[in-house]
Order: structure tokens, then sequence, then C-alpha cells
């Protein structure tokens, strides 16, 4: 994992209050959402995921750019940032 | 391979609509459609449950835009329901022999490729299917980022799903198209329908004061309902705001997208004003819904309350007031 790529899941822990993760486990292609995440994450933390990245980058998932695509993985949410901010 | 540029949209309705026009040479984006189609909505419905909980829309009615699509001038829209399955797929398969993409209304549940976590008893979904390949159909599921492939058996369960807003089959195909789309006359239409709507619905449960009848109905439901049911409540209507289709902020950037690719082909600058705020109010809204979201979660910031969700959603309500109301001026110098 690059750094950003490190550093956004050390975000999304936080955010979702995921303490009991072994960050060294989830690669960056792991789904980041749903029911095959290792993350164990819902819609509702990809909401609250979604909003914190704004504020923390500037970075807005929108209509075109869904929460629902850019966070399919970490390594997707972190080029989505590289290419958007 | 039969030929169907395939787009992945937020929303089924819209993409399938613009799917299918760019299919016949009138190269429109999802927003665009969902713009012209008057997708834009609020309507807070208590009386009418889902699951038991109230009905919170932030899109107009299933079927709204094709129906507004289908009135273009110049646009003929052949729609179909059937009672029988067999006369169902033998006119579905007629079509795809002459080479028509066809839209088709579904239930969600009961097409197996979507992952069994997103399978819900959801009738209104829209796909369009571009061919048969043996006994399976090739499909261009807008929410889907290709295209996928469905047992003819699949698809006609899929096509006669019971329950509410059952498809009866319905399928749906364009016959004629206008050479060119006159956009701005649409554009004006749909600005106008949306911003009547909004700001001038006689029922207190819909447009803006849809919104602030909800805000005041969710400050009192830990008191009526009590904390769980209430949270419950609570994760309904961010649900209905952010999950699969509203493209985020319940279809406000969606709406915001179309209204900035709107002040481009009306070259006017207004409207790019009023694509900003409506981004601000997409982002009121989600900011709402993030909140709600920690408190569902159990997991609430020490300023995270009732009260204030309450306050963050009458400020959308003012900020949708106000762009809808300069909307409207707007309209009005233009038709």
């Amino acid at each position: 994992m690059d750094p950003l790529q490190q550093e956004l899941l050390k975000l999304i822990c936080t955010t979702c209050n995921l303490h009991d993760v072994d960050l060294d486990s989830i690669g960056p292609d792991d789904p980041l959402i749903g029911p095959d995440s290792p993350l164990g994450t819902d819609s509702l933390d990809a909401l609250e995921i979604a909003v914190t990245v704004q504020k923390e980058y500037g970075v807005r998932m929108d209509s075109e750019n869904t929460s629902r695509v850019v966070l399919q993985s970490v390594a997707r949410l972190a080029d989505y940032i590289k290419k958007n901010r | 391979m039969p030929d169907f540029s395939h787009s992945q949209s937020a929303h089924c309705e819209s993409g399938v609509a613009a799917n299918l026009l760019t299919h016949q040479g009138i190269n429109i984006s999802e927003a665009m459609a969902f713009g012209i189609g008057g997708g834009l909505f609020f309507g807070y419905l208590p009386f009418i449950r889902i699951n038991g909980l109230p009905l919170v829309t932030y899109r107009a009615a299933a079927g709204h835009i094709l129906q507004q699509i289908a009135a273009i001038p110049g646009v003929r829209m052949v729609q179909k329901k059937f009672r029988n399955r067999d006369e169902a797929m033998a006119e579905l398969d007629r079509a795809l022999a002459a080479s028509i993409p066809v839209g088709l209304q579904t239930g969600v549940y009961w097409l197996p490729y979507f992952p069994k976590a997103l399978r819900f008893h959801f009738n209104a979904h829209n796909l369009v299917v571009y061919g048969k390949e043996g006994d399976e159909y090739l499909i261009s599921d807008p929410v889907f980022p290709k295209p996928v492939r469905c047992q003819a058996d699949d698809l006609v369960r899929a096509r006669f799903a019971s329950g509410a807003l059952a498809p009866k089959g319905k399928m749906y195909y364009l016959a004629q198209v206008p050479e060119k789309l006159e956009r701005r006359h649409l554009i004006v239409r749909g600005i106008q329908a949306v911003s009547k709507m909004m700001l001038g619905s006689p029922f207190p449960l819909i447009g803006v004061r849809g919104i602030r009848f909800l805000a005041k109905r969710l400050g009192k439901w830990p008191q009526r309902l009590g904390q769980e049911r209430a949270d419950l409540h609570l994760g309904h209507v961010v649900r209905m705001q952010e999950e699969i289709g509203t493209g985020g902020g319940g279809f406000r950037f969606m709406y915001a997208a179309f209204l900035q690719e709107s002040a481009a082909v009306m070259q006017e600058h207004r409207l790019q004003d009023c694509a900003s705020s409506m981004t601000a109010a997409g982002d009121t809204w989600r900011e709402f819904a993030a909140m709600a979201a920690r408190i569902c979660k159990d997991r609430a910031r020490s300023d995270d309350s009732y009260a204030a969700m309450v306050a963050s959603i009458h400020r959308c309500a003012a900020m949708e007031e106000k762009v809808f109301a300069e909307l409207q001026k707007w309209t009005k110098q233009h038709s």
C-alpha cells in the first residue's frame, strides 16, 4: 500500500470506530464496503466516510462519481483523491 | 454481438432514458435526462409505509422521468404491459430480432446478477435488454459498470414480480426520435415543473413544506417512538437519501449536475450559480445524514443530537427554497 492508501485506511478505521482491525491484513483492492469487506462496514459507514473524505481532502463524491463506485477499494479511493484534489 | 453502448449511472430510470436516447444518436447525460424528466422531488408521506417505516422520497414517482421523455415532441416511445408471460417474452424477442434495445421494468430481487446483499423487493428497477444468445439475455443494467447476462427464466420472474409497483411485464422502446433534441425548451420546462412542485404544492408533505414537516416530525421521534424506533426511522430516512440510485444528497448532486450542464447549453450564469447552491444543499443533506448515521451506529459526537438534525434539515429547506425561487424567476423570464 502506498502512503496515501495507508493514511486513508487509518482514517476510515477512526471514522467508523474500528479498533480491532489488523491494518496489515487489508489489501489495497479489498472491498471497502459491504458483506465482502474485511472491515465489516455498511452503507451508513460509507456515508460517513464520504463526508469525512470531503472534509479532509476537499473531494466530493457526487452523482457522477458515486460513493458506491469510489469506495470499491482503498486503491480506488486513493486514485480518486489524487485525480480530483 | 448486438451493438449497444452501455454507460453506468447513479439512478436506473434516468440512466436507461439516457442510454436509450444515446443509442438513437441523441447524446444526453444521465443528469440531463433526470433534469428534463423533472426527476427531483421531495415528499414525506408517513401514511405510506415501507416495512413499517414512513415513506420519504427525494425523487419523482417511478416512471415519471420516462413519461416526460416520451412526451418530448418528436419522440415516440412504445410501451406495453402484459398479462401473459409467454406473450411478454415473445414480444421482447421480436423487438430484439429487429435489433431494437428494449427497456424493462423489473423486480430487483429476482435478478441473479445482483449480489445477494443488494437484492431487495423493489419492483421498479429499469434496465435495457439489447440482445439474446441462446437462453441468455444481454442486459445493460445502468447501475452496473459493465453489461451483464440473465437467464430467460430469471428475467421472466423479474418482469412479473408481484407486490407494490408490480411491473406486469412492462417493456418500452424508442420507435422514433427527433433529428436533434431542442434542449433549451426542455430545460426550461423541466425546471419549471420541479420549481412549482418544490415551492407551490398545496400539500404540506410535498416540496419545501414537506422538508420542514419532516424536520418537525423527526424532532419528536425520540419522545413519540422511543430511542430504538426513532433510530430505526432515522436510518430509513438516510438510506432513502443516500443509498443506491440517488447519486448522494437525495438526488441534489444529480440535479446540480443538470443545472451546470444547462448553464452551458443556455449560456446562463444564473443557472451556474443555482448549480453551486444546489450542490451546497446536497452537502447539507449529506451532513445531516452523516450525523444520523453516527447516531444510528451509536458513535454520536458531543454535538450530534435530534435537535441538531432538525436544525440541519431546516437549513436544507431554506437553501432549497432560495434556489427554487431563483429558478422559478428564471423560468418566468424564459417561457
